[in-house]
């Protein structure tokens, strides 16, 4: 624990000119895998120490509990040197063991294997050899492919969040940036005087869409392509223009105008440009998401008074009312497999992040904090990242589905919020 | 109980009442359609404050609750620039009446005057939903000053949810003071 600490310190440490986001467990499972992460050979003349990222992806998860280097009785680096007594001994029921060596060309060859203690077998052989520049990459792919070995769910800490700080104190107070999923390399996609509000990926990962108030203060929403910054405004009616989010075919964008004088969910059709009104109703309807299937839309409405989530058959408009529980319940996601849906639960005044089984009916509230909102669901539907406050600050934590791992991102300076989890990249 | 007599402190009273009964829906336009009746039908008269004498309103103490219908935050003229809500309200406050009527009588008065009116709501709940809400508090504002008989082409309304707070801190106070609208003259400012 206290060598990851120092990991994390470290790698933050390296990096003091970008503000990024520091990740805490603070909740991991009981039941925690034991699982040795060998430092690899080379890693500390390396500009990134690849067996400390995927021991820290593999912490993150709260899956697996990493054994300190210290405690360990002998180090391999590779197959030959593997003892398996020595951490059968020490309680690690599997072992990663590796080497980085710096190539002529400036890039590294990074080598490591799995092992499973109790059978005495090797799981998992791989090499790399990348630019010193993704070494980042590499290491959140041994972590995915080490993740998926061992649990049967593909790994997503090769995936990126996005979201929007606010910091007063600054020109452009509000910044939507994205980041590494462990919070590294943060990037800054646009800095604004006004607002910036509900960003959402496309689903190929390549785009991002956003509602930004830059224009006169007024709303629209914008489509930017992350690789050539280049972007469009695809939505600026009088009005409301917002909550975005992309069909799973892509072609489409859900969201809310009130151009009729009232929050109605539309869906914009991005090569035609053709808009469908969805929603016909005075109340408020905000907030769509699309279920996977791509037929239909869950969305928040006021019309039973307060807030609630509703599912909408994109075809022949019918809605049904879907949450039950309590008086408020709003701006919900969905899980890639359409198995669960998580949203926001006001309970005696606080808000927290709740999970409703779609099959089984059964509601839980899995976070225990207060004004938690914008919760966002991993690609493999593992965590559920979300905005939270922190001693008065905006902060980003992340919860598993079952409640039972915890996760927090305190941000450096200003407030972090909006997280919006990527698809697989 | 010396408050208990003050008919101002009574209108409050009734103001934070008929706010906490009415629900937040488009069709609440109680509050508008009162003022039409009291309308001051001479829109050439000037906005010299008539009324003799100010209440003093110091003897009634400033709470989160009573905030939004606090006399001490409408002087009555176009210097007040903004109108607050109750919490999960859209209903216009009584004590804004006088103020919001100063305004509607300087649009009418001023063809080129424009105003934007900024919906705007505290921290809780989810960020879209909202921008939802503050939308619907600024319809209310721009909908009293419609019945005053403000041209539609002078008011224009944004919803910044929860996204431009006045106040950052995360009291019922500061929660009290970020659920408002505030009256921007975008032209032919007073």
């Amino acid at each position: 624990m206290m060598r990851l600490l120092v990991a994390v310190v470290t790698a933050c440490w390296v990096m003091t000119a970008q503000a990024e986001l520091v990740i805490r467990v603070t909740e991991g499972r009981a039941d925690a895998v034991p699982i040795a992460v060998v430092p690899f050979s080379g890693a500390s003349q390396a500009p990134e120490d690849v067996s400390q990222i995927v021991e820290a992806d593999l912490h993150r998860s709260g899956q697996f509990k990493p054994i300190p280097a210290s405690d360990m009785l002998s180090r391999p680096h590779n197959e030959n040197q593997m003892i398996y007594r020595d951490f059968k001994v020490i309680g690690a029921e599997y072992v990663i063991a590796g080497s980085m060596k710096k190539q002529e060309t400036g890039g590294y060859e990074v080598s490591y294997a799995l092992f499973d203690v109790g059978s005495q077998k090797k799981l998992i052989e791989e090499t790399y050899r990348p630019p010193a520049s993704q070494l980042r990459d590499v290491a959140h792919a041994i972590s995915d492919r080490i993740y998926e070995q061992l649990t049967g769910i593909p790994g997503a800490f090769s995936t990126k969040i996005l979201y929007v700080t606010f910091n007063r104190k600054v020109d452009t107070p509000y910044q939507l940036q994205y980041a590494d999923a462990d919070g590294h390399r943060v990037t800054t996609i646009l800095r604004s005087k006004e607002p910036i509000m509900s960003p959402t990926w496309s689903p190929d990962g390549r785009k991002i869409a956003y509602v930004s108030f830059e224009d006169h203060g007024r709303p629209a929403i914008y489509i930017q392509n992350l690789a050539t910054t280049e972007r469009h405004k695809v939505s600026s009616f009088d009005g409301i223009n917002g909550a975005p989010d992309w069909s799973p075919d892509g072609q489409k964008l859900a969201l809310t105008l009130s151009r009729d004088g009232n929050p109605e969910i539309y869906m914009l059709d991005l090569n035609s440009k053709a808009l469908t009104r969805l929603t016909h109703n005075y109340a408020i309807d905000t907030e769509p998401r699309w279920l996977p299937d791509g037929e239909h839309l869950i969305f928040t409405s006021s019309r039973s008074g307060g807030p609630q989530i509703y599912k909408l058959d994109i075809n022949d408009k019918s809605v049904r009312r879907v949450s039950f529980e309590g008086s408020y319940n709003a701006r919900s996601d969905v899980t890639p497999d359409g198995h669960y849906l998580v949203y926001v639960h006001r309970r005696n005044g606080k808000f927290n992040v709740g999970v409703q089984d779609l099959q089984r009916g059964t509601f839980n509230i899995v976070t225990k904090t207060d004004m938690d909102e914008s919760p966002s669901v991993a690609p493999n539907g593992s965590m559920v990242i979300y905005g939270t406050q922190d001693r008065g600050t905006g902060v980003l934590e992340a919860v598993s589905i079952d409640g039972s791992v915890k996760v927090e991102l305190p941000s450096k300076e200003g407030e972090v919020r909006e997280p919006a989890w990527s698809p697989f990249l | 109980m010396r408050s208990f007599i003050n008919p101002l402190f009574a209108l409050i009273l009734a103001g934070v009442l008929a706010a906490c009964s009415s629900t937040p829906t488009e069709e609440d336009t109680s509050a508008t359609d009162n003022m039409a009746q009291q309308t001051d039908t001479t829109p050439t008269q000037p906005v010299e404050p008539v009324a003799p004498v100010k209440p003093d309103t110091s003897s009634i103490p400033l709470t989160a609750d009573n905030f939004y219908n606090h006399p001490s935050n409408y002087d009555g003229t176009t210097d007040t620039r903004v109108i607050y809500f109750a919490f999960d309200s859209n209903t216009v406050p009584a004590a804004a009446f006088e103020t919001l009527r100063a305004h509607a009588t300087y649009l009418k008065n001023n063809a080129n005057a424009k105003v934007r009116l900024e919906g705007n709501a505290d921290e809780r709940g989810t960020r879209e939903y909202n921008v939802a809400l503050s939308e619907r508090r600024a319809k209310a504002v721009e909908k009293f000053l419609r019945v005053q008989g403000v041209s539609a082409s002078q008011i224009e309304t944004v919803a910044y949810g929860e996204e431009k707070p006045a106040a950052f801190g995360h009291t019922e106070m500061d929660w009290a003071k970020n659920r408002r609208v505030e009256i921007n003259y975008l032209s032919g400012r007073p």
